[in-house]
């Protein structure tokens, strides 16, 4: 059985009558001791979902799920009072900009031993002392100094190692990173993705990794999901994913980077943005931006198919060489004929 | 107007710029002095586009704030069109200005969200020229044609617009002067990957219809590969190396560039690099390790590293600050 178990998630913000679905049917599995990364552009409901997960949606967001477990425990069925108990400890969350993350009016040791009392206890001597391991976990040079330091006397990445110490503090079964390292230089980051990797090995938490960066999901994570407009367009291993993508939008997602287009003085750009509230399209929600998109895409929403652990939700999934299958010449003469 | 004989100097020629900033420490306490920018020298020539690679608190935003006129650097030369404005009078100054525009990072916070489209883009017309009402108009909805937006965006508030759309807007405003020279700070790093590659592809169409010369600064290493003619590596305020695209990307001479290379993720498992492991931060600039500011985090430090500043010296292609880039190449 998996550590989380979703089914059918979805967010629905606005009216009952003109909802709109920032989440629309999310399916997750995630195996302890596993990392899943999750890409997309902005505004293709990543973040949601991890809020909706940790129970963070507040109204008029509507949350519901045909099935939503946590190592076996039912998220949906829980009381706030249950929830808390879990959050925090169990299941922990990073977010992207951590010194907005922090609160500035306490020192990192206060924050630290907040979570520690809430969830452990002990004694004040007996928390200070597990806080400065934390530090020291994280590999932040001079912990002990940095214990009585305030939020804004430290710098970004050494904020994100503050609020990693905070995340594990608890030993989670499950830690949720959103964009942990978008805010950050490039060495810091690649430290901080290190550092990430390592906790989850040594402690065999499973990790949900929220990027937008193509490139780190392929270093860090073994299994990768694909969001557009709500839905998981695509799932699958990696590096297989990314190498054969069967979605339109993953190989478009792929083509416009410029490690891609090395040769090339244009990059293949992919025009269009996500749809919002206002022109959700119906059928295919990528058919407007999709080059292969024909009537049939912009009338019928396709399902999720593969196989060998890949599946994409498209009509005519790409083939090895990255052309649409072959039902999709024929359809196209008969939308013609 | 340039006159052609302008055109075999380099546009840009920036020779041991130094800007330093006196920083209180506290009541009764000795004032810090930050070297923010220490001794760079490059050129840039018309067309061309010139990448600064570094870590936040490196100098390269400093740089750009005395290429743009902004401030004035404490010393050395700043060479624009031949004519240097370091120690030009207020009135050169403001004479060159529009020749040197900005591109910022975030479009949400670059863009008036109480003007429209049409405002923000005649904005810099009615400031530096004298023309009708008509002729801006006739002006901002050309450039508008130019960098991809609709006629009918003239009327349209930014908050109507998505990332991408925004960012073309801060092109198109940075171009209504016809500057020779724009200056781009991290201008596609708060974009989507696909929005960056549209944005991306605007910016090198302008410059080949217009001629632009770009000083670039970004520290994604896969964008700069993509559209750098050259490549400037700062660090705490000095250049560490300096050099051709090519050169730099296939054979980087100075350990920091590695580190940075090693550090970019990139997604083609065959092509990913030793990883160079790169401990710590970037010290503060308040009180910097003497010697090479970097031998602290260098993986091939030496003695002498730690008390003699290395100098810019050539190395085939490239200029390199590195006691060890010599023996490190071989």
């Amino acid at each position: 059985m998996a550590l989380l178990e979703i089914e059918g998630l979805t967010v629905a913000f606005g009216t009952a009558a003109a909802p709109f679905l920032a989440v629309d049917g999310v399916d997750l599995a995630v195996d302890a001791g596993e990392i899943v990364g999750c890409v997309g552009e902005s505004g293709s409901g990543k973040s949601v979902t991890a809020l909706a997960l940790m129970g963070l949606v507040d109204f008029p967001g509507r949350v519901t799920a045909r099935r939503m477990a946590f190592a076996g425990r039912d998220l949906l069925a829980q009381s706030d009072r249950e929830r808390r108990a879990l959050l925090g400890k169990d299941i922990a969350m990073i977010f992207q900009d951590p010194l907005a993350s922090l609160n500035p009016c306490f020192t990192v040791a206060f924050q630290l031993m907040e979570t520690l009392r809430i969830h452990e206890g002990g004694s004040a001597r007996e928390r200070r002392a597990r806080a400065l391991e934390l530090l020291q976990q994280v590999e932040i040079p001079d912990a002990a100094a940095r214990l009585d330091a305030f939020p804004h006397q430290l710098s970004g990445g050494m904020a994100q190692r503050v609020m990693i110490a905070m995340a594990i503090a608890c030993n989670p079964k499950l830690l949720i990173a959103d964009e942990p390292s978008t805010a950050l230089d490039v060495t810091v980051q690649a430290q901080i993705l290190e550092l990430l990797v390592e906790l989850q090995r040594d402690r065999g938490m499973a990790l949900i990794l929220i990027t937008h960066d193509l490139a780190v999901v392929s270093e860090v994570a073994q299994r990768a999901v694909v969001m557009y407009a709500g839905q998981i367009v695509e799932t699958g291993p990696l590096p297989d994913l990314f190498e054969t993508p069967r979605h339109p939008y993953t190989q478009a997602l792929l083509a416009a980077l410029p490690e891609h287009n090395l040769e090339r003085a244009r990059l293949q750009s992919f025009e269009g943005v996500v749809p919002g509230q206002h022109n959700r399209p119906t059928g295919c929600l990528l058919s407007p931006r999709c080059p292969y998109a024909i009537p049939r895409c912009r009338r019928e929403q396709p399902v999720q198919a593969g196989e060998g652990g890949q599946a994409a939700r498209c009509h005519f999934p790409l083939d090895a060489a990255g052309r649409p299958t072959a039902g999709w010449t024929e359809s196209m003469l008969n939308a013609v004929a | 107007m340039t006159l052609p004989s302008t055109r075999s100097a380099p546009l840009l020629e920036v020779d041991d710029l130094a800007r330093h900033y006196t920083v209180s420490r506290g009541f009764m306490k000795p004032k810090g002095l930050v070297r923010a920018l220490d001794g760079v020298s490059f050129t840039l020539a018309a067309g061309e586009t010139l990448a600064v690679v570094g870590e936040s608190g490196c100098g390269k935003s400093t740089l750009a704030r005395q290429v743009t006129m902004i401030e004035r650097p404490t010393s050395g030369t700043l060479k624009l069109d031949g004519e240097d404005v370091a120690h030009a009078d207020r009135g050169a100054r403001k004479r060159m200005r529009p020749r040197v525009q900005m591109v910022f990072q975030n479009p949400y916070a670059s863009l008036n969200p109480r003007k429209k489209v049409g405002t923000l883009l005649e904005e810099p017309l009615a400031i530096n020229l004298d023309l009708s009402r008509a002729a801006r108009r006739e002006r901002a909805e050309a450039m508008m044609a130019k960098v991809g937006l609709r006629p009918e965006h003239y009327l349209r508030y930014p908050h109507m617009f998505s990332g991408g759309q925004r960012q073309r807007i801060a092109v198109a405003r940075a171009l209504m002067l016809n500057p020779r020279l724009v200056v781009a700070d991290e201008p596609v790093s708060a974009l989507d990957v696909s929005i960056q590659a549209q944005v991306l592809n605007l910016l090198m169409d302008l410059q080949q219809e217009m001629g632009i010369a770009y000083l670039f600064i970004s520290h994604n290493l896969q964008v700069v590969r993509h559209i750098a003619d050259a490549v400037l590596v700062m660090y705490l305020g000095r250049v560490v190396e300096y050099g051709p695209k090519p050169a730099v990307f296939a054979r980087p001479a100075h350990p920091y560039t590695r580190a940075l290379l090693a550090s970019t993720p990139v997604l083609d498992r065959a092509a990913r690099r030793q990883r160079v492991a790169l401990a710590g931060e970037l010290p503060s600039p308040l009180d910097p390790p003497g010697g090479c500011a970097f031998h602290k985090r260098c993986p091939h430090a030496i003695e002498r590293c730690r008390s003699e500043v290395p100098a810019l010296e050539l190395l085939g292609e490239i200029r390199v600050a590195c006691h060890r880039a010599r023996e490190l190449e071989a």
